[in-house]
């Protein structure tokens, strides 16, 4: 299951640093420059991604041409909006650090922070 | 003797009373881990409690054993064969095996379902991230390409902690081991089950009070176990100090509504003393949390009747 999830992730790389349509064959060579993949496997994992919408797909001829269905920052803006609970999704799934806060609380804090450093000096 | 007036009483107590007591309390944030045994405590009773009154009210004028093996059956607790020994298969005998046991059912689904959707909520984000994010080994966490420095974590299974690189930028290398110590110890401790389960009371008696407390307590109390686990390796400042940074280093909110934060309460408990309550205390809150759900069956079958 790992190493789906990380061809995915090497498959979605490509997609987002070209930046264009390519073909599952243009993958399969720029990854086998770093490992051997069968061209069958990343078939697989090519339409794995486009059925789980991460990937347009397009007929040229007789091949499908791919390519990312969102940037790879609108991924990680929408990733971070999940993250910072500002999305629709109120159930909690996440837990995050701090939430967000108003000014008022920022400077509260700072007062908080700066009134143990004053005790610790005296 | 017909239970239901004293069930319904307990009831009042505990989903009325016993919140505000709770929340009145200094000892939950000095012990955040007993807090929320007591919180779940409370809920378990309550749900009992209502379980059993139901039943009691459906059979007015008979001792409630009948509908108590009954309940325990519907729950899988009774023998495996044993038939609910209602006197007679009447309507009334039906219901007392029934209410409680769709009290039950209803607590259990809402749980169920909970768990469910926030795990495939959590599924799909795990997708985009592990596409988007880069794993370090060092940090043992998800790095995330973004501006606004956060962290958090993807809890339960195939659990992630992620930091968005901003916030790498952003903190010293002792803030970031503090901030991803806090959050391994929300995967560890498994904070997302009581969490849900108190999700899952609110949606079934969403106009108990108990209900609205336990979920904002609970939320509040698994935020300070796991400072008290960050602080375990780490200096309160530094903790302190990398919470400050985040906050800061982000947008202000708008503000509408009032305080609702709990960064400041947490910030003056991790740079303040922290005393654990006396053990008396803690050894009296913690039979009182044994005892809570013990009780609504001790007013239906007292021992000897």
């Amino acid at each position: 299951m790992r190493r789906l999830g990380e061809l995915e992730a090497e498959i979605m790389d490509r997609f987002w640093r070209w930046n264009r349509p390519a073909t599952v064959r243009e993958v399969v060579d720029d990854i086998n420059l770093h490992r051997d993949v069968a061209y069958t496997t990343v078939t697989t994992v090519t339409s794995i991604l486009f059925h789980k919408g991460h990937l347009t797909r397009s007929r040229d001829g007789r091949v499908w041409l791919y390519r990312a269905s969102a940037s790879r920052e609108a991924y990680a803006a929408a990733l971070m909006e999940d993250g910072l609970g500002a999305s629709e999704d109120r159930e909690g799934a996440l837990v995050q650090f701090v939430e967000n806060l108003d000014a008022d609380e920022i400077a509260a804090l700072r007062k908080a922070l700066r009134d143990v450093g004053r005790r610790a000096q005296q | 003797m017909n239970a239901a007036p004293a069930l319904l009483g307990y009831a009042a107590v505990v989903g009325v009373a016993a919140p505000s007591v709770m929340v009145r309390s200094a000892w939950p944030h000095r012990a955040p881990a007993l807090g929320v045994t007591v919180w779940l405590a409370l809920m378990l009773s309550f749900t009992l409690a209502a379980a059993l009154a139901a039943s009691s009210l459906a059979t007015p004028t008979e001792h409630l054993h009948a509908g108590l093996v009954g309940l325990l059956h519907a729950c899988g607790l009774g023998s495996g064969d044993a038939r609910p020994v209602a006197p007679d298969p009447s309507t009334a005998g039906l219901l007392a095996t029934a209410l409680p046991g769709a009290v039950f059912a209803a607590v259990l689904g809402a749980f169920a379902h909970h768990l469910i959707r926030a795990g495939l909520l959590r599924a799909r984000h795990r997708d985009r991230l592990d596409k988007v994010g880069v794993r370090s080994d060092r940090l043992r966490a998800t790095v995330l390409p973004h501006g606004t420095p956060a962290a958090y974590c993807l809890p339960g299974f195939r659990s992630r902690v992620v930091v968005s690189d901003a916030a790498v930028r952003l903190l010293t290398e002792a803030q970031l081991e503090a901030v991803l110590e806090h959050e391994r110890s929300h995967v560890s401790g498994r904070h997302h089950l009581p969490v849900a389960a108190t999700k899952a009371f609110a949606t079934v008696f969403p106009w108990v009070p108990l209900a609205r407390h336990a979920r904002e307590q609970t939320a509040v109390l698994v935020e300070m176990i796991a400072d008290d686990r960050a602080l375990r390796s780490h200096p309160d400042e530094v903790l302190a100090t990398a919470m400050y940074e985040i906050a800061a280093g982000r947008t202000p909110r708008g503000a509408f509504g009032a305080g609702g934060t709990t960064a400041l309460l947490r910030m003056r408990r991790i740079l303040g003393p922290r005393r654990a309550p006396h053990p008396a205390l803690r050894g009296s809150v913690a039979s009182l949390a044994v005892a809570a759900p013990l009780l609504p069956l001790l007013v239906v079958c007292p021992p000897g009747v």
